[in-house]
């Protein structure tokens, strides 16, 4: 089986540089502006990188990103840049699986961003307690032990 | 008796301690088998009432260039009076995890939705925006967001021996050719959610939602808008091929011809569009050819 040269390919990275990024533009802004009042808040952007398979970026491409629980409507929308990528920082309040779809010229895409209670980039859960199999087993074999000291201990002060 | 109590105590202390941490390991992950049978998979569905069910259509579009007619790659003004596709083993799915076709063709789903039988549409109608093949009543309610199907050969009709039919006219520089393309070969596909300017495959209680077999023409005859040396007109077929056949205007074809009359690396480029020529929306599909 043959995958068409267009096939659309989606990839997506937590994004720590454009929080930086906006920083230094607003700072600049700020000593250009009159009367105009600015911030910025640090957040973690999704990253959206889209191009086809040959490679090539899909540059301004429409981007409609669909938050949890509301497939029908954008909850926003957009071009990526000419290289192809597009950010935008989730509402932390709506975690969940948040899907992005990315369309040109006929051909699309779609990928999903796992945000919020199970962590970014679909990271599993932790574990239960947080820890691994091989931390419950020692767990496991040294709270028997200690149950079978004191079990002897106790045993030993009868006799 | 005294060290037969502590005796007692000690195993009920050591059967106590290997249940209380064997409740916290993690509950095995359920695995489910995409090949489960339908039938048991909706089963499981509980569908109490109307109202948590609506109305499933099955559509299949070939857009504008179905419709209205498109330029090959190599500038050929094609129309079409007809473009017969046969349809069976209609499925759509409720699958969380969204499936992706990254996973492959083993896709695991809660709900599946048959669409029963063999259909024969034609793309290149002009109310065929899209076309819809059948529908399911009292399908339950809920986000079908993968969808398999067959192109399969027809038997009977218009296109009778024939999974796709294209029945137009091309023109270039004055010259006028009929055509007439038979597509024998039968391919499976299987697509995940609908990728296009509307979100579809949503069934609310109560209302109708379609799931979409979307077919693009240019994948085939390529689009003169983009350079020859494109990637996308260097896969498709194009027209060319054919006008080199045609005979006092006219050339008929189908796969069993072209196989013989073709260079071979022609015609495979022309059936390994069949690979690709099939999308849901915008979206990408796992094809394979049905033996």
């Amino acid at each position: 089986m043959t995958l068409y040269d267009r096939t659309v390919s989606l990839a997506l990275r937590m994004a720590v540089v454009p929080a930086a990024l906006l920083i230094m533009i607003f700072q600049a802004q700020e000593v250009m502006a009159h009367g105009v009042e600015l911030e910025y808040h640090e957040s973690n952007a999704i990253e959206i990188i889209a191009r086809y398979d040959t490679g090539e970026p899909m540059a301004e491409a429409q981007v409609a990103v669909f938050a949890p629980g509301s497939p029908a409507e954008p909850w926003l929308t957009g071009l990526s840049d000419e290289s192809g990528r597009f950010y935008f920082v989730p509402d932390p309040q709506m975690p969940g699986l948040w899907e992005v779809q990315v369309r040109q010229a006929g051909h699309g895409g779609l990928i999903r961003v796992e945000v919020g209670e199970t962590g970014e980039n679909g990271d599993t859960p932790p574990a239960v307690g947080g820890f691994t199999f091989a931390q419950r087993m020692l767990m496991t074999a040294a709270v028997t032990w200690g149950l079978i000291g004191t079990a002897l201990f106790f045993s030993r002060r009868k006799h | 008796m005294g060290s037969l109590k502590l005796r007692g105590l000690l195993f009920f202390l050591l059967i106590l301690g290997l249940f209380f941490f064997a409740g916290c390991a993690d509950t095995p992950d359920e695995v489910v088998d995409g090949a489960v049978d339908e039938e048991e998979v909706v089963e499981e569905v509980e569908v109490d009432t109307a109202e948590d069910t609506g109305t499933l259509l099955f559509v299949a579009d070939g857009e504008e260039r179905a419709r209205e007619g498109m330029n090959s790659k190599e500038s050929w003004v094609m129309s079409f009076d007809h473009i017969y596709v046969t349809l069976s083993d209609m499925i759509a799915y409720q699958t969380d995890p969204p499936y992706d076709t990254d996973q492959g063709w083993d896709i695991e789903y809660q709900v599946a939705v048959e669409l029963p039988g063999k259909y024969t549409v034609d793309l290149a109608q002009p109310d065929a925006d899209p076309v819809v093949v059948g529908e399911v009543a009292q399908a339950p309610a809920g986000h079908y967001n993968a969808l398999s199907w067959i192109v399969a050969r027809a038997d009977s009709g218009p296109s009778e021996g024939y999974s796709i039919l294209f029945i137009g006219t091309a023109e270039k520089d004055g010259e006028v050719i009929d055509f007439r393309l038979g597509i024998e070969f039968e391919v499976a596909y299987l697509g995940g959610d609908f990728v296009g300017d509307v979100r579809k495959g949503i069934l609310e209680p109560g209302a109708s939602a379609e799931v979409e077999m979307t077919f693009h023409l240019d994948h085939l005859f390529g689009r003169d808008d983009r350079p020859l040396d494109d990637s996308m007109n260097l896969e498709a077929f194009g027209f060319g091929p054919l006008a080199e056949l045609a005979d006092d205007g006219s050339v008929e074809a189908d796969l069993a011809y072209l196989e013989t009359v073709l260079d071979s690396e022609t015609y495979d480029i022309l059936v390994d569009v069949l690979t690709h020529f099939a999308h849901v929306g915008e979206g990408h599909c796992l094809a394979e050819f049905v033996e």
